[in-house]
């Protein structure tokens, strides 16, 4: 793989709590327009790895790269203004403010070059454009889940990071997710690092797949690869996958 | 659906209050009920203040009876010490309380919730001992004396203080600052700190930095109570350390609480209830903290939005097509 090939660099990324390794010595890359997927059990350190991407969390020990530029030390804002958008594991949202003007106030906030139009593309590509009047608050599930997804994704970010985002879902709405987030790479050029224990619908969409073990990286590589491997299918996947 | 702002309706219901406004100043004869109504107005300003601070940032004040105090007591000082017109004493004492208060909010809304609330309580004790124990300047426990000068603006000060004059001013200087309120709460300043009031994590991951939208509102919060201290200042013509109290700050909470603070006017709708209540109750006036307290018991318990919201449940209640709008 080339550098121009790279949108995000994950390199010997450690978190850690007192005594306890959340992450310790993570590496992976995310290569332009793909979709990466992260897999692992509970407490992998798959959530803790995105929020140490997108500046939540501070690093004990490793670097960030994104699109070339080293933001280890960038706030959460920088990394923003960057390009580097995340969604949430639980949605998060801004439940009293309509939905046309909670993603027009971030179009704006994210310096957007045209936020009226910004923000109108973003709903219109999310399916939200006929319900921008009203309340976040009052909205479906997932109709929310997308609308944080919208508010991640104005001011055309160049990665997106999704923590679970089909969590709650039924099989349907997962499935519409899915294909909007392919819509997304394939339209807009968005690379996306999806966490999901959707293993199906994230084997379905991703181009690679990195799997998680007790804060370190036990395998990476194509989808198919991936699944092959016995010490994943042992870790994570079962042994019928 | 959330209500869609029009300037020009907004800008006809405020010449419309302004006008019931001059109305009733020029129409009510009884002295008593225009000090009444006067106190009811100064109260409602103070109220607004504290209002702002919880609608836009959700944050409960139990010290901005220093701000109210504070403001009165730079003009009564500068006035005593000072040889500066009075004009000017105002908008000093209005622009020292305001920058006191910015630079404390720059501070103290880092710190979120019940921590917050008591480092308000904290600062305004600050201000009540200091009141209390400079002697020299404050006058101590027996107050001080405002000198207002003959003339203000060119006006004696005997028919600005006439009844119905004050009133009307009290009045004005309300329906202006709620105005300006509804203004704020449609700008985009409006939806960013109401964006950080309700999720401050996201606020910060679509781009905003939390503390300056909070210290503003704050500071303008501190700005509207800091000119109800004024005007109380030159309705009464004294100040003392009781109106620093955190009892104060207590009290108009409450009256925040009763009108409805999701809605711009509730504070002040709290506030004239609670004052003009409490002179019709006649003589029970003395257990009127008790009833006040009942009362806000029940509209807590009972409402979602105090009586403003009350109020405003009711009329969507009457016009069945429009839903009503939750906070």
């Amino acid at each position: 793989m080339t550098n121009e090939n790279m949108i995000l660099g994950v390199t010997d990324v450690a978190v850690h709590y007192g005594g306890v390794k959340a992450v310790d010595g993570v590496s992976f890359d995310l290569r332009r327009g793909e979709i990466h997927g992260l897999i692992g059990p509970n407490g992998a350190g798959k959530s803790t790895v995105i929020d140490a991407i997108s500046g939540r969390r501070g690093l004990t020990r490793g670097a960030v790269h994104l699109d070339g530029q080293d933001i280890t030390r960038c706030s959460v804002i920088e990394r923003r203004r960057r390009g580097l958008a995340r969604s949430f594991q639980r949605t998060s949202i801004f439940p009293n403010m309509s939905v046309g003007a909670q993603i027009g106030l971030a179009a704006h906030k994210v310096g957007a070059e045209t936020p009226e139009q910004d923000a109108r593309r973003v709903m219109e590509q999310l399916d939200l454009a006929g319900v921008a009047g009203t309340a976040a608050g009052s909205l479906g599930y997932g109709q929310q889940r997308r609308l944080d997804l919208a508010l991640a994704l104005v001011g055309r970010p160049i990665v997106l990071l999704l923590d679970e985002p089909m969590a709650g879902l039924s099989p349907q709405e997962s499935a519409d997710l899915a294909a909007h987030l392919l819509k997304l790479t394939r339209d807009w050029g968005v690379s996306i690092l999806l966490v999901e224990h959707d293993t199906d619908t994230l084997f379905g969409i991703s181009d690679c797949v990195t799997v998680f073990e007790l804060g370190h990286v036990i395998a990476s590589g194509r989808p198919g690869d991936v699944r092959a491997q016995p010490r994943v299918r042992e870790a994570y996947l079962g042994s019928a996958a | 659906m959330s209500t869609p702002f029009r300037p020009g309706r907004l800008a006809l219901a405020t010449m419309g209050c302004i006008a019931l406004t001059v109305a009733i100043g020029q129409a009510v004869s009884s002295e008593t009920a225009l000090s009444i109504l006067t106190q009811a107005a100064i109260f409602a300003l103070f109220a607004t203040g504290v209002g702002v601070l919880l609608k836009q940032n959700g944050m409960v004040s139990f010290g901005h009876a220093a701000f109210f105090g504070l403001s009165a007591y730079c003009a009564a000082i500068c006035l005593q010490e000072t040889q500066w017109p009075a004009e000017l004493v105002i908008l000093v004492s209005l622009a020292a309380t305001t920058i006191f208060a910015f630079l404390l909010a720059l501070v103290i809304v880092r710190v979120p919730g019940i921590a917050f609330a008591m480092l308000t309580l904290a600062f305004g004790q600050l201000f009540y001992q200091l009141a209390l124990k400079s002697r020299s300047l404050t006058g101590g426990a027996d107050g001080i004396s405002v000198a207002w000068p003959d003339t203000l603006f060119g006006i004696p000060t005997s028919t600005l203080l006439d009844n119905g004059i004050i009133f009307t001013i009290s009045g004005v200087l309300l329906v202006l600052t709620l105005a300006l309120l509804v203004c704020l709460h449609h700008s985009r300043f409006g939806q960013t700190t109401e964006a950080i009031r309700d999720n401050p994590e996201r606020a910060t991951f679509i781009g905003i930095r939390p503390t300056l939208p909070r210290a503003l509102v704050f500071t303008l919060s501190a700005a509207i109570t800091a000119t109800a201290g004024i005007l109380a200042a030159f309705n009464s013509g004294f100040i003392s350390p009781d109106s620093l109290h955190w009892s104060i700050s207590g009290t108009v909470l409450m009256m925040v609480v009763v009108g409805g603070y999701w809605n711009v006017t509730g504070p002040a709708l709290g506030a004239a209830i609670y004052i003009v209540a409490k002179d019709l109750i006649g003589d029970l006036s003395t257990h009127w903290l008790s009833l006040f307290g009942v009362l806000l018991i029940v509209i807590v318990v009972f409402t979602d939005n105090g009586l403003s919201g009350a109020l405003r449940t009711l009329a969507a209640r009457a016009r069945p097509t429009s839903a009503p709008r939750h906070p």
